[in-house]
């Protein structure tokens, strides 16, 4: 089958690309439009380093036919950083030691990022559960589950000074 | 307050930014004009000779650029790892690998490679070559494999009078006189433990991109953990100077845990083989499935231990051995094996002991490092046989081994003293904080929940010798701006090197940790240094850099007393200011910050390294400091505590609760140090519990990707308590010991001593799993 033209929102800004229907959509992420921060750990949907947002729920990019990004709202980790800075989850990785090696950690960013865009109280479990599929080979995901924690807090602080709450 | 501005401190980690943001640059995401794509062509059969290749067809495929096979690729004998280049004088190289052979070995062994212009048309050359097999028979458990009848896997090599397949020295290790002592021993233990094939599953797969420009110096970009050791046996394969060939991280490498200390896989070679026959960058990226069956695993293993003690717990003996399953190929064939016998038996004092152990071929994957290098195997087997030794002797496990552990300055079998230690207080600390007390009443009659308490000690290194050559080199270079460039052959695999290093040299020089950058992973500007492995890299890389930038602040120093007319020595730098330390402002007249020729005039008493370096600069000189050093060793201490819960009704096995305390000398980064720790229990519960690699009867590997390899997530996570208990250990820099590897030498240990106090069950295999948990209470 031919190439076809498909376009979706990337990160806030309307893009077009010309993908083919056995590609997958970390494919074209990662190699035409080199937005390299989304990682490949398996290729098959089972370590979640490709995690991206798309249409408001985490995802493996890895798993998705490029076809299917016809018309979806996608954000991956380059997106994630606001005009005024880092996204709470990033500071909150980097103060609560939450990185290491750093592989695993833009997909679990997405992970917990999705979690938190529609729960900024989650549990423990909730937590865990939104990161259950993302591995993490070096840090036993303790400092991980801080930093989320730590995030939705802060999240929680800046949404009742703007009156959100 | 802490004496330190800098040591000590949980500072951010420089590569906070760039990780969180999706910026920084790892091996696998570099892409370069007129790059091609590999693709490797592997064995499906564990054991074969290669009768016929023809790549003819796959050569004529549009898009395919160059074709590697036993045929046109280098022939030069070599091994895939560091002892190919670090092999001390004392121990004879073990070099039993092509990078292409005639004979493949094990399921996943390289029969060729493919370099086209993108992965789809790489892949489909593969599809074009034809290989004619010759099966040769195939043996896969180590103890088979010594058997005068096991096939040989290495003409001519490892034929010993212990056994067939046995490929390099095998370790002894006499001290005293271990007959004597289970002579004189009251009561003996010994028991055989079987343990698993385990994988390291670092997040980022085997990769390599490899770029030839015009004059043949060869660029590699790699996820190599020793790029200096690399290119040196890059330089060796292909017969080309090192010099020639520049190896670097990118800068960043998706973990490590001993899977790359050396070659990555074989991607390095493979990709620049091919990029000398395109001329064009080539990269190499494994798949999952190639990194499971064609990447080093941890050692399978065959452990005893044979423990003698007076009837009031005094240990008397240990006689140990120690079988090594090293697969294919033997990448670290005696330096493993040597490791675990000798942090086992520098535990306890015992005064009479004996290890010997040996690595064995068969037709697995090959095995090499993984974290904890042997000394994990050798944990699990001796902590459950003191346990067993506590139980004979109606003892508290815990007293039993407070009675026995290692002090500082006692003698041991190693040649670096045991300079400090402070286990007893781990041991102390991880026993409240685990609630050790509750021990044995934890459950009610007729429960089908069982709950146990174990624990287990242990101890590592802090770098490679004596089992591995290991010196470091390091420069401090002050910019005529003030700021200091910081040049290390190390890399960062995700340890923290680049912050904690930078926090050695800024405590050093007196220097803000933002006006100091450093330069790592990379061959090209940076001196020869052995890499990130061995619990070593801010212990040894560490010492080098303090030595380097102790050289250039003396060198500072020692221009600015000219102007302060005071001995160099009474001068300090703190902040980037150089001032007379207190006490000697008596004999430097003037206040405040000024410049360096007012100094002298007595308008002043303090100058910034700026206004310093500037001046010096200005005046032809530059400060640069050397380090050059040879590390001592040290001890890091670990005490793991566990609280399981065992489901009788299913086999499962939870852990509730871990508490790991670690003398890790002083904690250069605590925040580091506890994200070691904590890591280092996830995945000694996995090797307690869960993970393993399994052989089919037709040799193929049956775990070769996350589904069905078995990794703790999130979710299987206990409370994990890490505790960090500080000693100051003179051999490293400002107190510190390695603190890499001791986190997984305990946790499986301790975790199979609490199962066998919750059941009363000892598992003489791990992983203990649901169906090997319920086979074992329902028979």
């Amino acid at each position: 089958m031919p190439n076809q033209i498909i376009s979706f929102r990337l990160n806030g800004e309307v893009v077009e690309m010309a993908v083919s229907p056995a590609e997958m959509l970390l494919d074209v992420l990662r190699e035409k439009m080199h937005l390299t921060g989304t990682k490949r750990g398996c290729g098959k949907g089972e370590c979640g380093a490709c995690t991206i947002i798309f249409n408001g729920k985490a995802m493996n990019a890895c798993l998705i036919p490029a076809m299917r990004a016809q018309g979806a709202d996608i954000q991956t980790i380059e997106g994630v950083e606001g005009p005024g800075g880092l996204h709470p989850l990033q500071q909150s990785f980097i103060d609560k030691g939450a990185v290491q090696c750093g592989f695993c950690t833009p997909g679990m960013i997405m992970s917990a990022k999705a979690l938190l865009d529609k729960n900024k109280s989650p549990s423990k479990e909730q937590i865990r559960e939104a990161v259950g599929g993302n591995i993490c080979r070096c840090t036993g995901y303790v400092k991980i589950e801080d930093a989320v924690e730590d995030a939705a807090r802060q999240l929680r602080a800046s949404a009742v000074k703007g009156g959100e709450l | 307050m802490s004496q330190f501005e800098y040591v000590g401190k949980s500072v951010n980690r420089r590569d906070g930014v760039d990780k969180t943001t999706g910026r920084g640059l790892f091996t696998t995401d570099i892409f370069l004009p007129g790059m091609l794509f590999a693709k490797v062509l592997r064995s499906p059969h564990p054991h074969a000779r290669i009768v016929s290749i023809d790549t003819s067809e796959a050569e004529k495929l549009p898009g395919v650029k160059a074709v590697m096979t036993h045929k046109n690729g280098p022939k030069n004998l070599f091994n895939a790892a560091v002892p190919m280049f670090l092999t001390i004088p004392q121990l004879e190289r073990v070099l039993d690998q092509y990078l292409f052979d005639e004979i493949v070995r094990h399921v996943g062994d390289e029969v060729a490679a493919v370099a086209a212009t993108s992965e789809a048309i790489a892949e489909k050359a593969l599809g074009l070559i034809k290989v004619e097999y010759e099966i040769l028979p195939a043996v896969f458990d180590a103890l088979e494999a010594m058997k005068p009848e096991a096939p040989e896997l290495h003409a001519g090599k490892g034929c010993t009078p212990e056994g067939r397949n046995i490929p390099a020295e095998i370790v002894k290790i006499p001290y005293n006189d271990v007959e004597k002592g289970l002579a004189e021993s009251d009561v003996i233990v010994e028991q055989t433990f079987e343990l698993p094939v385990q994988k390291q599953v670092q997040m980022e797969t085997q990769a390599a991109v490899a770029q030839v420009d015009g004059n043949g110096d060869v660029t590699v970009w790699s996820t190599t953990q020793t790029p200096h050791p690399s290119r040196a046996i890059l330089g060796q394969i292909f017969g080309i100077a090192a010099s020639k060939i520049r190896v670097l991280a990118p800068p960043y490498v998706g973990g490590g845990f001993g899977v790359r200390i050396g070659l990555s896989g074989k991607a390095e070679p493979i990709a620049m083989g091919l990029a000398l026959l395109a001329k064009r960058p080539v990269k190499l990226v494994y798949t999952r499935k190639e990194d499971f069956i064609a990447s080093d695993t941890r050692h399978a293993a065959y452990v005893t231990v044979k423990l003698g003690a007076k009837k009031d717990g005094t240990f008397q003996a240990l006689d140990m051995k120690g079988v090594f399953n090293t697969g294919a190929f033997c990448t670290f064939g005696a330096e493993l094996p040597g490791v675990c016998g000798a942090m086992t038996l520098a535990i306890y004092r015992i005064p009479h002991q004996r290890y010997f152990g040996h690595s064995v071929y068969t037709n697995r994957t090959s095995a090499g490092a993984m974290r904890g290098f042997g000394n994990p195997q050798g944990n699990l087997a001796m902590e459950q046989v003191v346990d067993m030794m506590a139980e004979k002797l109606g003892m508290d496990p815990l007293e039993l081994r407070r009675k026995n552990i290692m002090k500082a300055g006692d003698p041991w079998c190693l040649p670096y003293p045991c300079g400090t230690t402070e286990l007893a207080e781990c041991m102390r600390q991880g026993a409240e904080s685990i609630g050790w007390e509750r021990r044995g009443k934890l459950n009610e009659p007729g429960a089908v929940k069982l709950r146990g308490l174990g624990m287990a000690v242990g101890t590592h290194v802090s770098n490679a010798w004596p089992f591995c050559v290991d010196y470091d080199n390091a420069y401090v270079t002050i910019q005529p701006d003030g700021s200091a460039h910081v040049a290390s052959g190390v890399p960062d695999i995700g340890t923290g090197t680049s912050t904690s290093l930078v926090q050695i040299a800024a405590e050093t020089l007196g220097i803000g940790m933002d006006s100091i950058s450093l330069t790592y992973g990379d061959t090209l500007g940076t001196p020869f240094d052995i890499g990130s492995h061995a619990s070593r890299t801010c212990y040894a890389a560490g010492t080098a850099i303090k030595a380097a930038a102790t050289d250039a602040r003396k060198q500072l120093l020692e221009y600015a007393a000219g102007y302060f007319n005071i001995a160099p020595e009474r001068l300090e730098i703190k902040g980037g200011v150089i001032s007379p330390v207190a006490g000697s402002l008596d004999e430097c007249s003037g206040s405040g910050l000024c410049q360096l020729e007012e100094v002298k005039e007595g308008k002043g008493n303090s100058v910034t390294v700026e206004e310093l370096a500037y001046h010096a600069h200005v005046r032809n000189k530059q400060f640069i400091g050397v380090g050059r050093i040879v590390p001592e060793n040290a001890p890091p201490w670990h005490a793991c505590f566990a609280e399981v819960e065992v489901d009788t009704r299913t086999g499962q096995v939870r852990v509730v609760k871990l508490a790991a305390a670690h003398d890790v000398g002083r904690a250069i980064n605590p925040m580091i140090v506890e994200g070691q720790i904590e890591g280092g229990a996830a995945q000694g519960i996995g090797y307690a519990l869960s993970e393993e690699i399994t052989y089919n009867d037709k040799g193929r590997q049956q775990q070769y990707s996350m589904h069905n390899y078995m990794l703790p997530t999130a979710e299987d996570m206990p409370e994990i308590h890490s505790i960090i208990v500080e000693s100051h250990d003179p051999t490293g820099p400002f107190g510190a010991k390695g603190a890499g590897e001791c986190s997984l030498v305990c946790p499986a240990s301790a975790i199979a001593n609490a199962v066998a106090n919750a059941t009363g069950y000892r598992f003489k295999q791990i992983p203990m799993t649901p169906e090997r948990v319920f086979k074992a209470l329902n028979s």
